[in-house]
């Protein structure tokens, strides 16, 4: 097969044995090779992670001990010593709330609409279209926000909210642009594809033949999705709203450009706030290295590690037990298809967002 | 003599029963209908919603970064504002090193891992694939205050830095879509590899890697899409230059950084170069993951 015999083994080939002898040590020494490599990745793999965990709780160390368990509580005062997490917890909840409010209803009926309602010609395009939207770096969608949006709200969005009656409670206040309410909308943008992509995806999972006795019943094609397919699709799409919720709460960048930065309590969603990533991006740089307030920053990072990753792992939990463990076969004499799992790389390219 | 139709041999009330029926269920589904019509077109405007942001940024990046856009504008280095013949030449260069090095730190530690998965001691194995969704759901700002405490404290700001947490990233995408194209291998090339006494790492190599390359190659170029857009890891490790920086231990510049920097300026100029900056960084991102689809088609159909 190959030519596991060099020159110098032809000669010892003449004699019985030696060349097979050769042989099996190569073998032996490349199955040790193999095992070399892949124990050598797992371990780096690990070594990798828990440095992550490691590093980042050595470095938060100090301000953690200075601040204790009051940490998730109190609010963010450096020149006070004062360095609790408080306030940009309740911004990040409040942006996480506010975007998964408005994208998830629009993810899922632009989902209905490309798994069921829409003829192929046209859904095949849109939702190439929508899952694109996944690829576009984040830094550009905060620039976009930031140049486009802002401006927009400050003078068209924020003051006409402020005219509808019943609303004054959640928009009082200046219309700056910057606001909680503008860092909701821009992280709802940059997770609808996420949303829309994996309900689609479950949508389209549900069985036929449940389909069809929902219309063998009479129903009309908007009562199939509603009592048949949106049900039947619920654990896909609840994942696809975890693993959304993650992605907005770990999104710092776009949140930064857009959200004000202010270190106070938001008292609406037009006031300028901070989430756990933006105070991360902004304290980070300023803070002097070995300092208290670096350390402070650190466990920022901690406490929005320890929530998103929460989060996350929860929707891939999710994601992984809704697909069968194994393939259904066919027939046991061999007639039924192989078993083909090729992954659908629009999936995975949506999948693969934090 | 019985009755051809059940319905002509009705009486009265039955009959009456029955029409009653009929016209209650026309009434229904009259209702129904609309309603139906009316939900189908709700999700119609779902869509537009879906939509409308989607082409918005992609109209401006385009307007606004097409005015940037120049050959020089590709090749120069920045300038200081209103100085003309400004450029992001080095960072250009700087994203090709940074995320070159990144794959090459990335990519065979995540095969390897993924062999590992697919064949380790499955205690063990499961360990893995949970250190996998741990990190893949992490923020990658923390991933860049990790790669800030690991190498920028040690060696000082510098491409490698920024290099590292974007390994970091992409890891355990690699381990995940490595892992799925390798499962898909059907169990009957093993067992072929199996009966014909063939070392296990042989059949990895010339048999289920073979098989599942199209995936592996797609998987990995998709992360690295995903790495050439990302900032947070990049903000406080890689610091920026304004020259060409070739050396990986030096500070380098890089495009996601350079559109970070320059949309917070007041300056409109500034502004124009974070828009041809995101025009360039989003046709890269866009030519990577159309050639890892297109890969995977064109590997497969050789395979064949």
């Amino acid at each position: 097969m190959t030519t596991l015999s060099a020159p110098p083994a032809v000669s010892s080939l003449a004699v019985p044995g030696v060349g097979e002898a050769l042989a099996r040590q190569r073998t032996k020494r490349r199955g040790r090779l193999y095992a070399l490599i892949r124990w050598a990745g797992a371990a780096l793999f690990v070594a990798v992670f828990l440095a992550l965990l490691v590093t980042l709780l050595q470095q938060a160390a100090p301000a953690l001990g200075h601040m204790g368990l009051s940490i998730l509580w109190r609010g963010w005062n450096p020149q006070k010593n004062e360095l609790g997490a408080g306030v940009f917890i309740v911004g990040t909840l409040l942006t996480t709330a506010l975007a998964l409010l408005l994208a998830v209803p629009v993810g899922v009926g632009a989902a209905a609409m490309f798994a069921e309602l829409a003829p192929r010609w046209i859904a095949g395009p849109l939702t190439a279209m929508v899952e694109f939207l996944a690829a576009i770096p984040s830094v550009v969608v905060g620039l976009w926000g930031l140049i486009v949006l802002t401006p927009l709200f400050a003078r068209d969005v924020e003051p006409f909210l402020k005219t509808v009656p019943g609303l004054d409670a959640a928009f009082h206040g200046e219309p700056l642009g910057s606001s909680i309410l503008l860092a909701g909308v821009v992280l709802a943008i940059m997770i609808l594809p996420t949303v829309v992509a994996l309900s689609r995806v479950a949508m389209t999972g549900v069985a036929l033949a449940d389909r069809e006795a929902g219309m063998a019943l009479a129903a009309t094609r908007w009562q199939v999705v509603r009592k048949v397919v949106i049900p039947g699709a619920g654990r896909g799409i609840r994942a696809a709203v975890t693993l959304a919720m993650g992605r907005a709460m770990g999104e710092a960048i776009a949140v930064a450009f857009v959200i004000g930065n202010g270190s106070g309590l938001p008292h609406s969603l037009l006031s300028p706030g901070a989430s756990l990533g933006s105070a991360i991006v902004s304290s980070f740089s300023e803070a002097l290295p070995g300092s208290l307030l670096k350390s402070g920053v650190v466990a920022l990072v901690l406490v929005l590690l320890a929530i998103s990753v929460a989060v996350n792992v929860g929707g891939q939990i999710l994601m992984r037990t809704r697909r069968p463990a194994v393939p259904p076969r066919g027939p046991a004499d061999g007639t039924g298809t192989p078993p083909t799992l090729a992954p659908d790389p629009g999936l995975v390219l949506v999948e693969m967002q934090p | 003599m019985s009755a051809p139709a059940a319905s002509v041999t009705l009486s009265g009330p039955q009959l009456s029963q029955r029409e009653l029926v009929r016209a209650t269920a026309e009434r229904r589904i009259g209702r129904r209908r609309v309603r139906s019509r009316l939900a189908t077109a709700a999700c119609a405007v779902t869509v537009c919603l879906s939509l409308a942001p989607l082409v918005s940024l992609i109209a401006y990046i385009i307007d606004r970064g097409a005015r940037t856009l120049s050959l020089g504008f590709l090749v120069h280095t920045p300038k200081p504002i209103f100085v003309p013949g400004n450029g992001i030449g080095n960072a250009i260069v700087g994203t090709l090193i940074i995320v070159g090095l990144a794959m090459a730190m990335a990519v065979p530690v995540g095969l390897a891992a993924s062999l590992f998965v697919m064949e380790g001691p499955r205690r063990l194995s499961g360990t893995i694939r949970f250190a996998a969704d741990v990190l893949s759901g992490t923020p990658s700002i923390a991933i860049g205050v990790f790669a800030y405490a690991v190498i920028v404290l040690t060696i000082g700001y510098s491409g490698l830095a920024g290099s590292f947490a974007l390994a970091v990233l992409m890891l355990p995408i690699m381990v995940r879509a490595d892992e799925e194209a390798m499962a898909a291998v059907p169990a009957e090339l093993w067992e072929a590899g199996l009966a014909l006494g063939t070392r296990r790492g042989r059949i990895v190599r010339s048999v289920v890697l073979r098989s599942a390359l199209p995936g592996i190659v797609t998987g990995n170029l998709l992360a690295m899409a995903r790495a050439i857009g990302e900032t947070a890891p990049l903000i406080f490790t890689i610091f920026g230059s304004q020259f060409y920086a070739l050396r990986p231990t030096a500070p380098m510049s890089a495009m996601p950084l350079v559109i970070y920097t320059d949309a917070t300026e007041p300056f409109k100029s500034a502004q124009a170069t974070a828009w041809g900056t995101a025009l360039v960084l989003l046709v890269l991102v866009v030519v990577v993951s159309v050639a890892a689809r297109a890969v995977a088609a064109v590997m497969t159909r050789k395979a064949r």
